[in-house]
């Protein structure tokens, strides 16, 4: 069954947490003054591990580790930087906690920046989320004057301070080496790697990359104790996720579970409040649409990192889009293949070709011109697209697709052979909230 | 936008990059706030502000989908088409947006320089599909083809807001 939790406060306390006093009011700042006054750096470096809390940004891997791999003889300044580029087609949870608990944001990086010693950190929010980038710099200011961020935090001696960074629309952005390059003024594409950021990150200097929901689970873990946190889950997935769901059900939104508690039929029927009355569960990409695609066989699979592994794809980002039978498997390929296209930052040749390619390869099927010869085309394009290329937008543009293939070849093969236009998906919202559909 | 502006803008963060470069895009982004896009004089005064040269600044403002480097209307319409709200029938209300402002379905300009219709990439507001975004505003959804009527006409109505955030 699923249980409740109480990872982000504005959830615990069911109420919108933006100033400082309400934060306080839930709790918050107390980890920060308890870490500062009473800790090692190292000591809470060791919290951080023992927690076993895996970065929620999509690809998973232990913060407590990653931040262990700052050198710490380092003579260069070391960064912490925040990723709030949330890009990811199907995900919305990082704009709920800034938008409604950003302080549980900007405690959770005081104490990530101390831990590793940086005296800066920066987070770099996407530009289409200026409404949610304006509450973040009346939170930072607040921290500031409430002397939560600055030098001598809390009577500390420690100092930290924050710069919010604005970008401008590039989904490429959110890759951790696209995002440094960006935040240096340099186009956003991604470097390769090694040398990680660890070592050499922003301006080449020792850096800490994580994603809004991880640092922001920082301070509970602080405060109740890695314990606690690992507690919960299961021994690889410890802790809480939130999901966000979104596509045909019926209650979209951000839901919080405990991994490996929580079955993808539960979080769709009973969570999300199920799909539209005579309707039935076609697929659903879990973890953003980066991942591959799952279909009603895989519903029962528990929420976890390992057993969705197990079932063929990632938990990703947590930002699953379900589709009922009025949606058509080819089509929403296509649209997946047409966003990563677009946002293939053009790099790397594999990409920037192979993603146009599979894009042509799939219209042709929607437009009634497919071939059955196309099915070899794709399987070729994935080979040589796959792998191939400095970071993982390549990976994740396949992932969905080739599994699509696979999983519903049924469908693909009937639209190729019967050669005509597939009709156009159907718009429950608008029909719903009394729109006219156009003919 | 004169150097001078923009220099004085960036005074107050300056201290907070490393590196100067790392100025280019809030520079670009300020600058595009009088007009709501950037000229080609626009971008010298960037590259004077910033210690670049024209061409590096035109190559950063070149790869983001928010900095306008054409004329753009008065307001410009995100419709998100990302799966979420594809599956909630944004491809109607994209659709219905263009035709309404005589614009091809793949986007432009109303003939009045008013509304500029655009698709858009996930724009992280899959909870309220099919949704859209007004400028920067907050992303609005689920968005009916009514409600998309009256939003146009309330954009109309309305002076363009000061600065203009993309």
């Amino acid at each position: 069954m699923p249980q409740l939790n109480s990872v982000y406060r504005h959830r615990a306390a069911d109420r919108v947490l933006t100033t400082v006093d309400t934060y306080r009011l839930s709790g918050g700042y107390l980890a920060l003054e308890k870490a500062l006054g009473e800790m090692t750096a190292d000591e809470l470096l060791y919290v951080f591990h023992r927690s076993g809390l895996r970065g929620r940004g999509g690809a998973g891997f232990p913060m407590g580790r990653k931040a262990s791999f700052l050198p710490k003889d380092a003579q260069l300044a070391k960064y912490l930087v925040c990723n709030a580029d949330e890009s990811e087609p199907g995900t919305f949870k990082d704009r709920e906690i800034m938008e409604l608990n950003p302080h549980q944001l900007i405690e959770g990086m005081v104490l990530a920046g101390y831990a590793i010693g940086a005296e800066r950190g920066y987070i770099y929010i996407r530009g289409e989320y200026e409404y949610q980038a304006q509450i973040l710099d009346a939170a930072i200011e607040a921290a500031r004057e409430s002397g939560y961020l600055g030098s001598d935090i809390a009577g500390s001696k420690v100092d930290f301070d924050l710069t919010l960074y604005r970008g401008a629309g590039a989904y490429i952005c959110g890759e951790e080496t696209g995002l440094l390059e960006s935040l240096e003024g340099k186009r956003g594409q991604p470097r390769l790697k090694p040398p990680f950021p660890a070592v050499k990150g922003l301006w080449a200097s020792p850096t800490l990359l994580n994603n809004v929901e991880t640092l922001a689970a920082l301070p509970p873990i602080v405060e109740n104790g890695p314990d606690w946190y690992a507690g919960m889950g299961t021994e690889k997935s410890p802790g809480t996720k939130v999901f966000s769901i979104s596509g045909h059900v019926t209650k979209p939104g951000n839901y919080e579970v405990v991994l490996g508690d929580t079955t993808l039929r539960e979080l769709i029927f009973d969570m999300a409040g199920g799909l539209r009355e005579g309707r039935s569960f076609k697929a659903c990409w879990v973890g953003g649409s980066s991942v591959p695609v799952l279909a009603e066989q895989h519903l029962d699979t528990p929420l976890d990192y390992e057993s969705l592994q197990e079932a063929g794809t990632f938990l990703g980002s947590g930002g699953c889009i379900v589709m009922d039978d009025s949606g058509c498997i080819v089509r929403a390929s296509l649209r997946l293949a047409s966003f990563y296209r677009h946002e293939s930052c053009g790099k790397c040749t594999p990409c920037r070709e192979g993603t146009g390619w599979m894009e042509n390869v799939l219209q042709r099927m929607v437009d009634g011109e497919g071939r059955m010869e196309d099915f070899e085309l794709m399987e070729a394009l994935f080979g040589r697209i796959g792998g191939k290329c400095l970071c993982a937008l390549a990976d994740g543009a396949v992932a969905p697709i080739s599994s699509a293939i696979r999983l519903f070849r049924k469908d693909f093969v009937r639209v190729v052979s019967e050669g005509s236009p597939l009709p156009q998906p159907m718009s429950p919202q608008l029909e719903m909230s009394g729109g006219r559909a156009n003919a | 936008m004169t150097a001078e502006e923009i220099r004085a803008h960036l005074d107050p963060i300056r201290d907070q990059f490393a590196e100067e470069r790392s100025l280019v895009l809030p520079a670009l982004k300020f600058a595009q706030g009088e007009k709501g896009h950037l000229t080609g004089d626009d971008v010298t005064e960037v590259a004077a502000a910033t210690n670049l040269t024209p061409a590096y600044v035109e190559s950063i403002a070149s790869f983001y989908d928010r900095i306008y480097l054409d004329p753009v209307g008065k307001r410009v319409v995100s419709v998100c088409v990302s799966l979420s709200c594809m599956l909630n029938g944004s491809d109607e209300l994209l659709e219905h947006l263009c035709s309404r402002e005589g614009v091809s379905h793949e986007g432009g300009t109303s003939a009045d320089g008013e509304i500029t219709v655009q698709e858009a990439q996930c724009l992280g507001a899959c909870d309220r599909a099919p949704c859209l975004q007004v400028d920067a505003e907050e992303t609005m959804g689920p968005v009916t083809l009514s409600e998309a009527d009256a939003v146009a006409d309330r954009l109309r109505a309305e002076p363009q807001p000061r600065p203009v955030l993309r």
